[in-house]
């Protein structure tokens, strides 16, 4: 079992060459983590992002780019690039983008959020290989970079992986 | 005694807030008290006194001066959002600790009650709805009585689980039909109990079903959508997770729009990173 846990908060990211580190996004509900990781180079990457479009603001994205899936994407790469991950090879994972109960649409951001995703990923001619998105259910990602496992949790306690 | 009957009877006991908080909270709902016995009554607590000017300092408030002391407070805050300041210094410890049966680890009611706070005055502002002096109260106290209730849930969590699934109700309609009674209506009784303002009691009562406010309440509805928002974004959730159900009546009534949505998640955000560091 990896001894550290790092955990990605709401409008956060991290990468991690590190065998015994595990990244974990907790509670994401409409919010998506996006998990990378290059089984080559053994490092992983997670992204907690939030909200789908920066445009939104600006002057937040330049403080807080981790916020926004167009923002916080390219950082992700950017930052597992420099601890010698290779987009190309890597898994890319995501989970969340889920609403609450009959959500009107003026509420359905979880949705926005994985549409968007999709979207910026596929400009980068990137793709996801996982998804685990949508519903009325939260979900925590767990991903270990020691052997790239990545699991998700739902409140029934079950981790199953994907 | 019915299960309801004997959770009213067990939460009636005051072991949620000293003797000494309650005859603060007392004396904040008189409309009459001066400036002077409001400043007496908060400063005979040392601890309270030092929290509330810690919160009165927050970035939250964006103060240029420092705020040195409860005089200093009422003049550059006003006796109204002093009030506010206290009540939400006075209840937050036990808001701090895990709350059992929802499964909210140390800190999250907490965050999840100061969230909905910020929520409900950020829409407010963002959506051009007025909401009431109380507004800020409101969304620190909605969920109070998960803290009296979450014993009982927890005794009785696999079924109330159950029973949300299987007919894919609201964790709170669950609650009322395993327990009869919900957190909702608990949490009105205690607030009932410790002298909140009305207006505060019936917020904490209706915050899940803000259709009985029949759009008399506008700091009801938008206390009931940053509710919905900070579920959505995952701040504070436990057991009931997702289980919300926004009343869509009342997204209208408010003009509520995708882009408000995210420009108050947004504001969450901030808001809550610039008040945390008062409560650490």
């Amino acid at each position: 079992m990896p001894a550290k846990q790092r955990i990605i908060g709401i409008a956060d990211l991290a990468a991690s060459a590190d065998p015994d580190e595990q990244l974990v996004a907790y509670s994401l509900g409409s919010c998506i983590g996006v998990a990378l990781y290059d089984p080559v180079a053994k490092v992983g990457g997670l992204l907690h992002f939030m909200l789908p479009d920066s445009r939104m603001d600006r002057k937040r994205a330049e403080t807080r780019p981790a916020l926004f899936a167009d923002s916080g994407i390219p950082l992700l790469l950017r930052t597992a690039a420099s601890l010698g991950l290779e987009a190309k090879r890597a898994r890319i994972l995501a989970v969340g983008g889920a609403q609450v109960l009959n959500a009107p649409p003026s509420l359905r951001v979880g949705e926005r959020n994985f549409e968007v995703l999709r979207k910026i990923l596929d400009e980068l001619s990137l793709s996801l290989d996982t998804a685990e998105v949508g519903g009325t259910v939260n979900r925590t990602l767990i991903l270990e970079v020691g052997s790239g496992k990545a699991g998700v949790r739902t409140p029934k306690g079950e981790t199953k992986y994907l | 005694m019915s299960r309801r009957e004997e959770i009213l009877a067990k939460s009636a006991s005051d072991r949620y807030l000293p003797p000494s908080r309650l005859e603060l909270l007392r004396i904040l709902r008189d409309p009459d008290a001066s400036a002077a016995t409001l400043t007496r009554a908060i400063e005979c607590d040392p601890t309270l006194t030092a929290n509330v000017l810690r919160l009165a300092n927050s970035a939250y408030f964006g103060f240029a001066r420092s705020v040195a002391s409860v005089a200093d407070a009422i003049w550059r805050l006003g006796t109204r959002n002093l009030r506010q300041l206290v009540l939400t210094t006075a209840v937050s410890p036990m808001q701090k600790q895990a709350v059992k049966g929802y499964d909210l680890p140390p800190g999250d009611m907490l965050k999840h009650s100061l969230a909905v706070a910020v929520g409900a005055e950020k829409l407010g502002r963002l959506l051009k709805v007025p909401g009431c002096d109380h507004l800020f109260t409101a969304g620190i106290l909605h969920d109070i009585g998960k803290i009296a209730l979450g014993t009982f849930v927890e005794l009785d969590a696999a079924p109330i689980l159950e029973l949300a699934t299987r007919e894919g109700l609201p964790f709170v309609e669950a609650e009322r039909r395993v327990l009869g009674i919900d957190h909702a209506e608990l949490g009105a009784f205690l607030a009932d109990r410790w002298n909140l303002p009305d207006e505060v009691v019936e917020i904490v009562r209706w915050h899940h079903d803000p259709e009985k406010f029949g759009g008399r309440n506008p700091a009801g509805d938008l206390v009931h959508v940053a509710d919905a928002l900070c579920i959505l974004g995952g701040i504070g959730i436990g057991t009931d997770g997702l289980r919300y159900r926004p009343s869509e009546e009342v997204c209208d009534r408010l003009g509520l729009t995708e882009a408000a949505t995210e420009q108050a998640l947004s504001m969450i955000l901030l808001g809550l990173e610039d008040l945390e560091g008062a409560f650490s």
